[in-house]
C-alpha cells in the first residue's frame, strides 16, 4: 500500500510517495494558481502511482495563507461585548517602526461598521457580570444579513475563562442564519488576552468559506480520481488532520508546509540518533530556520503573520512550529546601497524573472548568480542553457564597479553577505534563547540548504550537517511521516504549589473530554490515542511563561514536584531563578497525538570496497579567495559508507552540496550526507 | 594605518559590532527580572568608541537616543581616560550631567580595554523598577525638587578594578522599597555589560586592533557622510514655531515653548529660546534630555531608517538658555520629563510641517499619559499597582489619514496592556475601550484618541497620573483642523462629582469609582472640503464621524428622512 504527501509551494508542488516496498518517489510538477487543486492532482498522475493503491495522502497547502495575504478572504463580521468594537483596530498600540510619523499600523479585516456589541459581561474570574441578551444577537444577525456578510466571529471578553455567553451566541447565530460561516472564539482558542484573541476568532471565519470550497473541491477531485484512501492536512502545530475537521478551523492550517519541513528534521533526527537539531530550509525567496530540543519542537502561539521589524503584523493565537524566516534565498537580489554597502535581499527576483542565470529577463544579480560565478553551481542543471557571461556582466555592473573590486571578489562577496543575514537568523533560534549551537546538528534542506548550510554550521559552531536524501522536497517528506495532532490550551491562572489536584484535574478532565470527542471524530480508537501535558508557568508577578511537561492526572504533590523543574527551566531560558517567589500556573496545555504507522525507509546499497569516482571536476572559489580544483561526485553514485575529504562538491538534480576544505563527508545507510563541520562536538552538560 | 581594509571585512567588523550591542539588548531583557525592562523595553543598549563616540544603539523607546553617548562622556568628563582601568563600573542617573532623564532610568557605563588600551565603552540604561522617591513606582506628578524623587547616583565607581562597592549596594538597598527587585536590574545590567564585553574582546582578537579601530572610524565616518547625503534633500533656511505646555502640575499654567529651527547643508539647529523657564513641578528636562529629544525629531525628519550613531548625529545643534524648562539644573524636579522632551520634538515638527509635508505628520496626542493606580488590594492585603502609558490619536499626513491609537512619540516598542491581563492582576474592571470619536478634520482625518474605563473593584485606591495637551490639541496642517484633548475624568461611584483634570496626584478613590482617560485625536491635514466624498460617507457608514460633522466640517450632506446623499446640497457646501 502506498501513501503520498504533496506540498503545494508558490513555484512547484512537491509530491513524496513511499510505496509498499518502502521505496521513495519524489516529483515536482508546476503549481497551478488559482485553482492549486490541479496541480496537486496533476503531480500524482505524473507519479504513475495506481490510484486504488492510495491508502493514506497526505497534504500541506498555501491556500489559507495566500488568502490572508493577498486579502481575498470573505467578507467578514464580528459581534463582541459592548464596549469593546474597537479592540480589533485598537489593536496593541506598538509602533515598531520608532521614528517613521507616517508609520500606518495593521489595518483590520473587519472594517468598524461591520463590528457590532452585544450587552453581556462576565468578570475575570467567570462570574457573569451581565447576562447575555439574546435579542442583541438576534438584531446583529439580521443587520449583517442586510449587509451581505458571509462569516462571522464572535469574541467576548474574558470568554477564556467561561465561553457560556460566546457558546450562546453562536448557537443563536448557526439558528437564525443556518448557512452563513460563523465561529467563536472559544472554538479556536482558550487564551488570555483580547486583541489576539479576536484577531485569531476573526482571521478564522475570513478564510473559514475559501478554505472549505478549496477542501471540498480537492477532495472531490480525488475521487474523481479513484483516491478513496484517508485523507489529512497539515497543520501549523506540527500535525495532522482530517479534511473535515480542518474546515472548521483552517487557521491552524497557515503554515503547513514549512512546518513539516521542521518536523521531518525531528523525524530524521530521530531515525540517525540526534535530538538536538537546527532544521535550516532556504528556498527561492526566504531561509527558515527552527531549532529541536531533545527532540521537541518549539510550539509557540505569539505567531504573527505579517510581522517584520518595523510592522507589528496580525496575531494568530494558535499553537505553530516556532520558525523564523528572513528573506534570504536564491532569489535574493544583491545591491550596493546608497552608502556603499554591499546587501543582499530581502527583495528576491522570485520565479519569474527569477535570477539572471534563468535567462527569463532578469538583470538584478541574486545569490544563485553568485554561486555560478563562483563555481558552486552547475549550469547544466538548469532547464535553460545558462549564459554565464550574461551573469558576470549583472553583476560586474551592479555589484563589482560600484565597490572597485574584481567580478568574481564580487560574487563571493555577495555568498559571504546571504550566508552571514543566514548566521544571524539561526543566532535568533539559538545562541539567544540560550541554546548552544555545539551540541546541535543541522539538517539543510529546501532547493538551497545544501548549498549553504556548511557554511552556515561551520560560522554558527554547529559541529554536524546532515543533508537529508529527498532534501528539495523534505516538507513533503516531513508530512509523510507526520502523526495526527491537536492541542488545547486553556488559560487558567492558579498557583502551582497551593491550588487542590482535584481543581487542576477537573481542568484537566474537560480538556480531555473535548480531546477524546475530536480524536475520535478523527476516527481514531482510544488505543491509538496518546496524551502529552504541559503546563506554561511563571514566578507570581511576571509575565513570561515556560512551559514544563507533566502528567494529565495529578496527585498531592504533583504540583510542588514541578517547582524545581520551573526553576531549572526558567533559569535556562531566562539566566535567573528566583527561589522561594511563588511560582503560578497560566495555561494548561493538553497535546493528543493519533500515532499513524511510520513507514519503513529503504536503504541503499552499501559500499563494497568499490571506487567512486567523480564525474567531473569544477574549479570553485572559496572565502580565502583561492580557487580550489574542487571533484563533483554526483549523488546516485553514492553508497553507504563512503567517505571524502572537501572541499568536494555533490551534484543531484535538484540541489547541490557544498563541503569546504577541511570538512568531511560521510553517506550514511538511508544516503543522507554527513558533513563534519570541523567544529568540535560539544556535549549538552544538562 | 598603511593598508585599507577591503569592504567586505569593514562591513562584517561593522556588522559584528552592531550584534554585540543587538546581543546586549537581548540578554538584558532576558535576564531581567523588572517588567519594565523586558515587557515595556524601558532601556538601551550601546556602544562607543574611546572618545564617547556612539558606534550603535538598540532602543525599545526612543526616549535614550542620547543616554549612550551622554552617559560615557560623562564618565570621561568626571574621572579622566587616564583614571579608568579594567575591571571599573559606572553608575549614573544624574539627569544634570549625562545621564539626562528621570531617576528612575540609571546607566552603566562599562570602559572596555584591549591590551591595556582603553577602546571602546559598553553603556546601557533601563528604568528601574524602584530607586525610592515620594511613591511607589519612584515617579509622581507633584515633586517640587529632585530630591523627592529618588536616590541620585552621580556617576560613581561601584566596580573598581573588579571590586564591587558593598556600600553603595548598601545604600541603593536601604533608600528602595524593593531592594531585591533593584539590586536584581542591577545585576542584569552588569551581566549584559560584560557580554558585550567578551563579545567586542572576540572582535577585537578575530580582527586585530588595528583592523578594528578603523572600522569604528569608518562607521562614524560613513554616519556623517549619509548625515550630509540627507541634509542636502532638506529645505535649507530657518523655520520657526511655539506651542504651549499645559500639565497644570502643582497648578503650573501655559508655558510657553519656542524654537527656531535653522537647517544648513551641515548643520541641524534647534534654538529654544524664549521657552519658558524651569518651574517647580516634575516637567523639566537637563539639557541632556533635551538633547535626546532633538536626536529623536532629527532622526524623524532627516532619515528615519538610518542606523544611529555620533557621526550620523553631528550635524545636531541644540541651544537652551541656562535654567528654561529645556534646561533645568538641579533642584528643579524632572519626574515627568517625557512631557517637555514630546513638546520640544513636536515643536520642532510644526515647524517643519510645512516645508516637509512628506515627512511629517499633523501633531498627535503628544503626551504619554502616564498613570498609576494603586492601593492595598481588599482580597489580598498585599499593595497592587498598574502603572501603564496610555496611546492616543496620531496625525495625519499628506496622504494619509491619521492613525488611531498608537503610543506617543517617547515611547516605540510599548504595548498597552490588555483588558483581561488588567482585570486578572488589579481589582479594577475595564468598562469600555474604545475610540474617542473627536479628531482634526481635514482631507485626510486626524486618527482617533482612545477612551479607557476603569472602575475601581476595591474598598480603596490612589490615582496618579499627567496629561499634557489638555487645552491646547493637537495641530492640524496645510488646511486641517486641529485634533481634540488629553483628559482624564473621575467619576465619584456616588455620583458627588465628574471631575475632570490633566494632572492627578494620589487621588483617593473608592469602590465604584470610575476614572476615564480620553486621549486626544490627532491634528487633520488639509482642506476638509476635499475630502473625497466617499470617505466621508464611510467615515459615517463606520461611525467615525457624525452626520452633523460631515455636513459642517466637510460640506457633506445627507437628507435626513432618506438617509442618502444630498448630491447639490453638498454641491453647494463644498464650494
Amino acid at each position: 500500500m502506498t501513501r503520498v504527501a504533496t506540498d503545494i509551494g508558490g513555484t512547484f508542488t512537491d509530491l513524496v510517495a513511499l510505496d509498499g516496498n518502502g521505496k521513495l518517489i519524489t516529483l515536482k510538477s508546476h503549481t497551478t494558481p488559482p485553482n492549486f487543486e490541479n496541480g496537486v492532482l496533476n503531480v500524482i498522475e505524473e507519479s504513475g502511482l495506481p490510484a486504488n493503491e492510495i491508502e493514506m495522502f497526505l497534504h500541506g497547502t498555501t491556500t489559507i495563507i495566500n488568502a490572508l495575504t493577498e486579502r481575498s478572504g470573505a467578507k467578514t463580521a464580528l459581534i463582541t461585548t459592548k464596549g469593546f468594537r474597537d479592540i480589533l483596530e485598537i489593536a496593541r498600540c506598538n509602533r515598531p517602526d520608532l521614528f517613521n510619523l507616517v508609520f500606518a499600523k495593521p489595518r483590520p479585516f473587519v472594517p468598524r461598521y461591520l463590528r457590532l456589541e452585544v450587552t453581556e459581561r462576565v468578570a475575570t474570574d467567570g462570574s457573569i457580570v451581565t447576562e447575555l441578551v439574546e435579542d442583541d444577537v438576534l438584531q446583529c444577525v439580521e443587520a449583517l444579513k442586510k449587509e451581505g456578510v458571509e462569516s462571522i466571529a464572535i469574541c467576548f471578553i474574558n470568554s477564556y475563562i467561561n465561553d457560556k455567553h460566546e457558546m450562546r451566541a453562536l448557537e443563536i447565530v448557526k439558528a437564525a442564519w443556518p448557512e452563513v460561516f460563523v465561529t467563536a472564539s472559544a472554538e479556536v482558542t482558550r487564551e488570555w488576552r483580547e486583541y489576539e484573541r479576536t484577531s485569531t476568532v476573526v482571521l478564522n471565519s475570513y478564510v473559514m468559506p475559501i478554505a472549505s470550497s478549496y477542501l471540498d473541491r480537492l477532495d472531490a477531485g480525488l475521487q474523481a480520481d479513484g483516491i478513496f484512501g484517508r485523507k489529512y492536512v497539515m497543520q501549523s502545530n506540527g500535525g495532522s488532520t482530517t479534511f473535515e475537521l480542518a474546515r472548521r478551523t483552517p487557521i491552524n492550517l497557515l503554515e503547513s508546509g514549512p512546518v513539516a519541513g521542521v518536523l521531518g528534521s525531528a523525524i530524521l533526527g530521530g531515525m540517525i540518533g540526534e535530538e538536538n537539531i537546527i532544521s535550516m530550509d532556504i528556498g527561492g525567496t526566504t531561509a527558515k530556520c527552527s531549532l529541536i530540543d531533545k527532540g521537541q519542537a518549539n510550539i509557540t502561539t505569539e505567531y504573527r503573520i505579517e510581522r517584520t521589524e518595523r510592522y507589528a503584523g496580525y496575531p494568530v493565537m494558535v499553537p505553530v512550529i516556532d520558525i523564523v524566516e528572513i528573506g534570504n534565498g536564491g532569489g535574493s537580489i544583491a545591491h550596493v546601497d546608497a552608502a556603499g554597502s554591499l546587501r543582499v535581499g530581502p527583495n528576491s527576483a522570485g520565479a519569474k524573472p527569477g535570477p539572471v542565470a534563468y535567462g527569463l529577463g532578469g538583470t538584478e544579480p541574486t545569490t544563485t548568480d553568485a554561486c555560478l560565478v563562483t563555481g558552486r553551481l552547475s549550469g547544466e542543471y538548469f532547464d535553460n542553457p545558462v549564459d554565464l557571461d550574461l551573469i558576470r556582466a549583472a553583476i560586474e555592473e551592479k555589484i563589482a564597479k560600484p565597490l572597485g573590486i574584481s567580478c568574481e571578489q564580487a560574487a563571493l562577496d555577495i555568498i559571504r553577505v546571504a550566508e552571514s543575514n543566514m548566521v544571524n537568523a539561526l543566532k535568533l533560534i539559538s545562541v539567544r534563547r540560550g541554546y548552544d549551537p555545539r551540541e546541535f546538528v543541522m539538517v539543510a534542506h529546501g532547493g538551497g540548504g545544501p548549498m549553504h548550510s556548511a557554511a552556515l554550521a561551520r560560522d554558527l559552531m554547529a559541529h554536524r550537517v546532515i543533508v537529508p536524501n529527498s532534501a528539495a522536497v523534505f516538507s513533503a517528506w516531513g508530512m509523510l511521516m507526520t502523526d495526527i495532532r491537536h492541542d488545547w490550551i486553556r488559560t487558567h491562572i492558579c498557583p502551582l504549589e497551593t491550588t487542590p489536584a482535584a481543581e487542576i484535574n477537573a481542568i484537566w478532565s474537560e480538556l480531555k473530554t473535548k480531546a477524546d470527542e475530536r480524536m475520535h471524530a478523527e476516527g481514531l480508537g482510544d488505543n491509538e490515542i496518546q496524551y502529552q501535558a504541559v503546563v506554561d508557568m511563571r514566578y507570581q508577578g511576571q509575565e513570561h511563561t515556560v512551559p514544563v511537561m507533566t502528567v494529565d492526572n495529578w496527585e498531592d504533590d504533583t504540583g510542588l514536584g514541578l517547582v524545581e523543574s520551573f526553576h531549572q527551566r526558567h533559569e535556562h531560558f531566562y539566566t535567573f531563578r528566583l527561589d522561594g517567589t511563588p511560582v503560578e500556573i497560566v495555561n494548561f496545555h493538553l497535546i493528543a497525538l493519533g500515532i499513524l504507522d511510520k513507514p519503513e525507509l529503504a536503504k541503499i546499497p552499501v559500499l563494497e570496497g568499490e571506487e567512486i569516482t567523480p564525474i567531473g571536476e569544477r574549479k570553485v572559489l572559496y572565502e580565502d579567495g583561492i580557487w580550489r580544483d574542487t571533484p563533483v561526485y554526483f549523488r546516485p553514485d553514492l553508497k553507504a559508507g563512503f567517505s571524502a575529504a572537501g572541499p568536494l562538491l555533490v551534484d543531484e538534480k535538484t540541489a547541490t552540496t557544498v563541503v569546504l576544505p577541511g570538512q568531511e563527508l560521510m553517506v550514511d545507510e538511508y544516503g543522507n550526507l554527513i558533513i563534519e563541520t570541523g567544529v568540535k562536538r560539544h556535549e549538552s552538560s544538562k | 594605518m598603511t593598508k585599507k581594509l577591503d569592504p567586505f571585512t569593514r562591513e562584517n567588523i561593522s556588522q559584528s559590532l552592531l550584534a554585540a550591542a543587538d546581543e546586549m539588548f537581548y540578554t538584558w531583557g532576558r535576564t531581567s527580572q523588572s517588567t519594565i525592562i523586558y515587557e515595556v523595553l524601558d532601556y538601551a543598549c550601546g556602544l562607543t568608541d574611546a572618545e564617547g563616540h556612539l558606534i550603535g544603539q538598540a532602543n525599545g523607546a526612543t526616549m535614550f537616543l542620547g543616554a549612550i553617548t551622554f552617559s560615557a562622556k560623562a564618565v570621561l568628563e568626571k574621572f579622566g581616560k587616564e583614571n579608568l582601568k579594567p575591571g571599573d563600573m559606572f553608575l549614573t542617573n544624574d539627569p544634570y550631567t549625562g545621564s539626562g532623564t528621570h531617576l528612575c532610568d540609571v546607566a552603566a557605563v562599562l570602559p572596555i580595554f584591549y591590551e591595556g588600551e582603553l577602546v571602546m565603552f559598553a553603556v546601557n540604561k533601563g528604568h528601574w523598577n524602584e530607586i525610592g522617591g515620594t511613591n511607589l513606582g519612584s515617579w509622581a506628578t507633584d515633586t517640587k525638587e529632585i530630591f523627592q524623587e529618588g536616590l541620585i547616583l552621580p556617576d560613581i565607581r561601584i566596580y573598581d578594578g573588579g571590586v564591587f562597592n558593598e556600600s553603595v549596594k548598601d545604600i541603593i538597598a536601604a533608600n528602595c522599597r524593593t531592594p531585591e527587585m533593584t539590586l536584581g536590574d542591577l545585576y542584569a545590567q552588569t551581566a549584559a555589560l560584560k557580554t558585550a564585553e567578551s563579545r567586542i574582546l572576540e572582535i577585537f582578537d578575530k580582527y586585530g586592533r588595528d583592523n578594528v579601530i578603523e572600522s569604528l572610524e569608518y562607521i562614524l565616518d560613513n554616519g556623517r557622510k549619509l548625515a550630509l547625503l540627507e541634509l542636502q534633500k532638506m529645505p535649507k533656511g530657518t523655520f520657526y514655531a511655539e506651542d504651549i505646555l499645559d500639565t497644570n502640575s502643582n497648578n503650573v499654567e501655559d508655558i510657553p515653548i519656542k524654537v527656531k529651527v535653522t537647517i544648513t547643508d551641515d548643520t541641524f539647529e534647534l534654538d529654544y529660546t524664549g521657552t519658558g523657564d524651569a518651574v517647580f513641578a516634575p516637567i523639566n528636562c537637563s539639557y541632556y534630555g533635551a538633547l535626546s529629544g532633538a536626536r529623536i525629531v532629527y532622526q524623524a525628519l532627516v532619515s528615519p531608517h538610518t542606523a544611529a550613531n555620533d557621526g550620523f548625529y553631528s550635524p545636531i545643534k541644540v541651544i537652551a538658555p541656562e535654567n528654561c524648562l529645556f534646561n533645568a539644573k538641579k533642584p528643579y524636579p524632572v519626574s515627568c520629563d517625557w512631557e517637555p522632551i514630546q513638546i520640544l520634538t513636536d515643536v520642532v515638527l510644526k515647524a517643519m510641517a510645512p516645508a516637509m509635508p512628506e515627512r511629517v505628520a499633523a501633531g498627535h496626542f503628544l503626551s504619554i499619559v502616564g498613570t498609576i493606580i494603586g492601593g492595598i488590594d481588599d482580597k489580598t492585603g498585599s499593595p497592587f499597582v498598574l502603572s501603564e502609558p496610555q496611546a492616543g490619536g496620531w496625525g495625519a499626513g499628506y496622504n494619509k489619514d491619521g492613525e488611531n491609537g498608537l503610543v506617543a512619540i517617547c515611547d516605540g516598542e510599548t504595548y498597552v496592556i490588555p483588558v483581561e491581563v488588567c482585570e486578572f492582576r488589579y481589582p479594577l474592571r475595564v468598562e469600555q475601550f474604545a475610540f474617542n470619536p473627536v479628531s482634526g478634520a481635514g482631507e485626510y482625518r486626524g486618527g482617533k484618541g482612545l477612551i479607557r474605563d476603569y472602575r475601581v473593584l476595591n474598598s480603596n485606591a490612589e490615582l496618579t497620573t499627567m496629561a499634557s495637551r489638555y487645552k491646547y490639541p493637537p495641530w492640524g496642517f496645510a488646511g486641517g483642523k486641529d485634533g481634540s484633548p488629553n483628559a482624564v475624568t473621575l467619576f465619584k461611584a456616588d455620583g458627588s462629582s465628574a471631575e475632570t483634570r490633566a494632572t492627578w496626584s494620589h487621588e483617593p478613590m473608592v469602590e465604584g469609582d470610575l476614572v476615564r482617560f480620553i486621549t486626544g485625536g490627532g491634528g487633520g491635514y488639509g482642506d476638509p472640503l476635499k475630502r473625497p466624498v466617499e470617505s466621508v460617507l464611510r467615515d459615517i457608514r463606520d461611525e467615525m464621524i457624525t452626520i452633523e460633522e460631515a455636513r459642517q466640517d466637510y460640506g457633506v450632506v445627507i437628507d435626513e428622512e432618506s438617509g442618502e446623499l444630498d448630491e447639490e446640497a453638498t454641491r453647494l457646501a463644498r464650494q
